[in-house]
């Protein structure tokens, strides 16, 4: 790359921009401490109050049917079902929904990231006729409730014989407009200089969208990635519509079999959505680096 | 923005490059887009004209949907208490979700786990969640009132079982669950902002308050921009909540128009007049949505 | 550009959804079938069911079909126990719904025949010799064809607890109560269990509108859900926010908000009486066989009534439950579908619905004893009389109006119950409501 470019690299990483507030200021050494030990308990107990409904349900999980809602509210069960943990896989499909339901997560989430940054770019860095009133109705499309459209969609699918497949949930969530809006904001954080550069050095348009878009755009793309993953992972109405024969049954899907027309085992619903937010939460915990850690600056080196 | 290309090469012939560049861009997601979502969504806006019953013929009758929607009062009461839901619900999960990112974006220890926690209420199916928080509003054994009874508070409110009180209570569950999810996306644009940014001000003298206002702010505005677009549409089509958590009730004091259009198309079958609601719901967030456009736009100039 | 490419797919998407729309309504079904199946050929004919695995009617159903008449298959679909209708309603528009599927309640049997998404059954119906109040086949019949056949029907009574009334001293019900009677035991019996020394209180009350609204409808004379007049619900709601305020049952806020269960209220002896429907016995001899309910003596008592003239023939409400055809049936299968839907009214499906503990339709003295002669069933006279002997009527009226005014009414009832607002108000409340949005 040519060292005309305007742009300052990156020297010091990302994470200290949170670190400057506290070091220039001239507090002791001490009250710094017990503000931060104070600071630490608040979130703790943030946290934790956070954490409650979850913590719920985990108790939950382990009680028995009859005993799930009571009154007073039962934190801690009377007696520890244990059993439910071993009963879920084998008297529903879980293994089944689970594999349903990362399939359609990865693939939707791979469609959703892919397409809609690739055209994000089209929107934020090229000019064309019609261009923004294009992107206006692609806005417009999130502003209409899906519950009103949905049957003149599920006939439309039914007719081009997708419905009834897991396909039908890839083609209805991986062309959303919420990805192209998204990665379009962060691509107009990206400075047209670099851009330019890039051009005067005589790459093309895609060129310019691997290269330097995408690299700078990790957090944006990790965002995406995990929000399109957790809703896809989370959906219930479009499985319930799209998804009806039990072999492509997702997790949400499987959990609602539980509840009968006259009965619902309550607790192994609590089971099963304890072990359906697991992966998520394994999933945020390690992905969430991706979105301090300056590995977003990497690519302007040089 | 100013013109991308450093060569100009005036006329038709950019124009055309332009424009095929674009399209090559636009056109994986637009195709699916188009047939998949954009065919139902116009069909809708004939549909609204209709009196549509998802069986038979769909006659066209006109403008009388419309009318209809003028003369009824539930619709009234949908409409306000959308925009009651709006209106807090908003400026609270933008400014927690804005705070909470501030506060995590640094090395502190276990941040990673107090990010994940942070995120855990969106990540929660949304029906334990409802479960556990109407038993915390529970108004004679839950926990929350028997906090407010002990500080003293003799007549505490009786949340998800009081007309005046439910609508708070569904605003503080909604803000509470989606924080952690609009904090993730502020996360995401802090770490767009580059740090010497940062170290000019302070060079400068700048206090923390006078940083974050006159380097973080601006910085994040198309951040912001997005936020508050998604926070706006997605307030004011608020669904699965309120379904959930009161259905509505006590009486109408949670009726959105959302839930509205769902009871009228699937309940009672009248999707002619659901669409004509929907249509209502969609010019309200669109007009929203142009007018933070606008003002966001000149923002940038 | 773009923008005419838009709107030509969108004037031909149009076109093509309206187009769809006509032809899922008329089934391609030929009166003089030209090809109908030699009664040897095998045919299979789908089923719509829900929550197969806890629901076994369904397949029950199918499978004593098929013995009888082996070279007919019935093949059940599951559907979603909760969104049932929703899903079916998506099938039928797109024109994928099963052969036959199931009339959940009245409400609904109402879009889908009215949406002509229901064959005329009326030469099933006419062999079909019904029970003694005929009530069934009246429900489902519309300008004097019948669209469907019902299989079970539910009715509400009383669930007692006899454990509870002995700790509490009080005397069992004799099957005249009134309103005013059940009120005031609730009330003993809430003191007496109090004195007992337990926790359990005297009745509880689902959070169900039903609850209160099915009652009023079936036995209030002149009662009409479509008159835009509900001053009749008000004695009734009095009832039950005097039973919720001097506490002997649970409030509705705390009912509601801490999701409680009919089955584990009663099933685990937290209240003495439940008005509830027929279907719950077999609910509560299964939980009572796997231990998630206790084990205890309970019996049914007919419903309390609106004063003492009907206890002869206690006047109750509840739905029937039914099968139809789906119009766009193949043809060479509709003399199959017919013969499965002739098969459910009849004796022999109601014994072994019985048989399950369902509530069928279709009543003799033989179905009674089919469904008494099942373990667990409490086998007192009164619980025989409560099963065998009711004026059932239906909950919702056959009127494109109900789905409109039940909802209308259902916020009433979560006004009214949760106290936010006197009963009068709710009650008129719901009267200009109804004017304002159906009736005019």
């Amino acid at each position: 790359m040519a060292t005309s470019t305007p742009a300052k690299t990156v020297t010091t990483p990302i994470a200290d921009i949170g670190r400057s507030p506290l070091r220039s200021s001239s507090r002791s050494p001490v009250s710094w401490r017990i503000g931060r030990v104070l600071g630490y308990i608040a979130l703790a107990i943030a946290a934790a109050g956070v954490l409650l409904p979850f913590f719920w349900m985990l108790m939950s999980s382990l009680k028995t049917n009859n005993a799930v809602f009571t009154i007073p509210i039962q934190w801690i069960p009377e007696t520890f079902v244990w059993s439910n943990y071993v009963e879920i896989w084998q008297k529903s499909d879980m293994t089944t929904w689970l594999k349903n339901t990362m399939v359609l997560a990865l693939a939707v989430t791979a469609l959703q990231v892919f397409t809609g940054s690739f055209a994000a770019y089209g929107f934020s860095k090229i000019r064309f006729p019609g261009r923004d009133l294009l992107f206006l109705v692609y806005l417009g499309t999130i502003a209409v409730p899906w519950q009103a459209y949905m049957i003149p969609q599920f006939i439309l699918m039914s007719k081009i014989n997708l419905s009834n497949t897991l396909w039908s949930i890839i083609a209805l969530q991986a062309f959303g407009a919420f990805g192209v809006f998204l990665m379009k904001q962060f691509y107009e954080t990206v400075p047209e200089e670099l851009s330019e550069a890039a051009r005067i050095d005589g790459l093309s348009e895609y060129g310019i969208y691997r290269r330097i878009m995408l690299p700078l755009s990790v957090p944006a793309l990790a965002s995406l990635t995990l929000l399109t993953f957790v809703n896809t992972w989370n959906d219930y109405l479009g499985p319930l519509i799209y998804l009806r024969s039990p072999e492509i049954w997702t997790i949400q899907l499987g959990l609602k079999s539980f509840v009968g027309q006259y009965n619902a085992e309550y607790a192994l619903i609590m089971t099963g959505s304890v072990l359906s937010v697991l992966p998520i939460a394994i999933i945020f915990m390690v992905g969430q680096r991706y979105f301090v850690e300056g590995i977003a600056t990497s690519g302007l080196k040089g | 923005m100013a013109t991308t290309l450093a060569v100009q090469r005036p006329g038709s012939r950019l124009k055309r490059r332009n424009t095929l560049l674009g399209w090559s861009f636009i056109l994986p997601n637009f195709l699916g887009f188009a047939v998949l979502t954009l065919v139902p969504v116009i069909a809708l806006f004939y549909i609204a004209f209709t009196d549509w019953n998802a069986f038979g013929t769909a006659n066209w009758v006109g403008v009388d949907n419309f009318t209809r929607m003028v003369g009824d009062r539930s619709f009234m009461v949908a409409l306000l208490n959308t925009f009651y839901y709006a209106a807090f619900h908003i400026p609270l999960t933008l400014g927690l979700s804005l705070a909470l990112a501030l506060l995590l974006n640094r090395k502190l220890r276990g941040v990673a786990f107090f990010r994940t926690a942070a995120f855990f209420p969106y990540v929660t199916s949304i029906v334990a969640i409802v479960l556990v928080w109407n038993m915390l509003f529970s108004p004679e054994l839950g926990p929350i009132n028997q906090f407010l009874t002990a500080i003293g508070i003799s007549d505490p409110p009786g949340w998800t079982t009081s007309a005046d009180w439910s609508m708070p209570a569904v605003i503080i569950v909604g803000t509470w669950r989606e924080m952690g999810y609009y904090m993730l996306l502020f996360l995401a644009g802090l770490q767009t902002i580059p740090p010497e940014l940062y170290e000019a001000a302070r060079v400068d003298g700048a206090d923390a308050w006078q940083r974050f206002w006159n380097v973080t702010v601006p910085s994040l505005r198309p951040t912001t921009f997005f936020v508050t677009v998604m926070l706006t549409i997605g307030s004011f089509k608020v669904f699965d909540l309120i379904l959930v958590m009161t259905n509505g009730g006590p009486g109408q004091s949670t009726l959105v128009l959302s839930q509205y259009i769902y009871n009228k198309g699937f309940l009672e079958n009248q999707l002619g007049y659901a669409s004509s609601i929907s249509i209502v719901l969609f010019l309200i967030c669109i007009s929203v949505t142009v007018v933070q456009f606008s003002v966001n736009k000149r923002r940038d100039a | 550009m773009k923008r005419s490419i838009v709107t030509g797919l969108g004037i031909a998407a149009v076109v093509s959804l309206a187009l769809t729309g006509c032809s899922s309504s008329d089934g391609d079904t030929d009166p003089g079938s030209t090809d109908p199946a030699s009664p040897a050929a095998p045919v299979t004919v789908t089923l719509a069911g829900w929550s197969l695995a806890t629901t076994p009617e369904f397949q029950m159903l199918a499978d004593a079909f098929h013995e009888v008449n082996p070279d007919i298959t019935v093949e059940v679909q599951e559907y979603d126990a909760t969104n049932y209708d929703t899903q079916m309603i998506a099938d039928l528009a797109a024109g994928s719904a099963p052969d036959i599927y199931v009339q959940k309640n009245l409400m609904n049997f109402f879009t889908y025949q009215n949406g002509g998404q229901l064959m005329d059954v009326s030469d099933v119906a006419s062999s079909y010799d019904g029970n003694a109040s005929g009530l069934g086949l009246e429900s489902y019949q519309v300008d004097g064809a019948t669209y469907a056949i019902p299989y079970r029907q539910d009715s509400w009574y009383v669930y007692y607890n006899k454990d509870l009334f002995d700790a509490a001293g009080v005397e069992y019900p004799d099957g005249s109560w009134t309103w005013d009677d059940y009120t005031s035991t609730a009330k003993e019996l809430t003191s007496g269990l109090q004195g007992a020394g337990s926790e359990a209180l005297g009745a509880y009350q689902h959070t169900w509108q039903s609850v209160v609204q099915g009652f009023a409808l079936a036995q209030t004379p002149d009662a009409d859900l479509l008159s835009g007049d509900y001053s009749y619900l008000a004695p009734y709601y009095e009832r039950s926010l005097d039973l919720q305020q001097s506490g002997a049952q649970v409030t509705y806020g705390t009912a509601t908000t801490n999701s409680l269960t009919y089955q584990s209220q009663f099933g685990t002896q937290k209240a003495a009486m439940m008005p509830m429907g027929s279907w719950y016995v077999a609910t509560l001899i299964a939980q009572q066989a796997n231990g998630d309910a206790d084990t205890f003596n309970w019996g049914l008592a007919p419903a309390p009534q609106f004063d003492s003239s009907t206890t002869d023939v206690p006047v109750t409400f509840g739905d029937p439950t039914g099968l139809g055809i789906n119009p766009g049936i193949d043809e060479s299968k509709v003399e199959a579908a017919k013969a499965f839907l002739a098969f459910i009214g009849g004796e022999d499906a109601a014994k072994a619905l019985a048989g399950i503990g369902i509530t069928p339709a279709y009543t003799s003295d033989a179905v009674t004893e089919a469904y008494f002669a099942l373990k667990g069933v409490p086998s007192d006279d009164l619980s025989k009389f409560a099963f065998s002997t009711h004026d059932t009527r239906p909950e919702n009226p056959l009127s494109p109006d109900t789905a409109t005014i039940q909802h209308i009414l259902a916020d009433a009832h979560s006004a009214i119950m949760s106290e936010s607002s006197p009963v009068d108000a709710a009650v008129s409340e719901a009267g200009a409501r109804a004017e304002n949005e159906v009736l005019d």
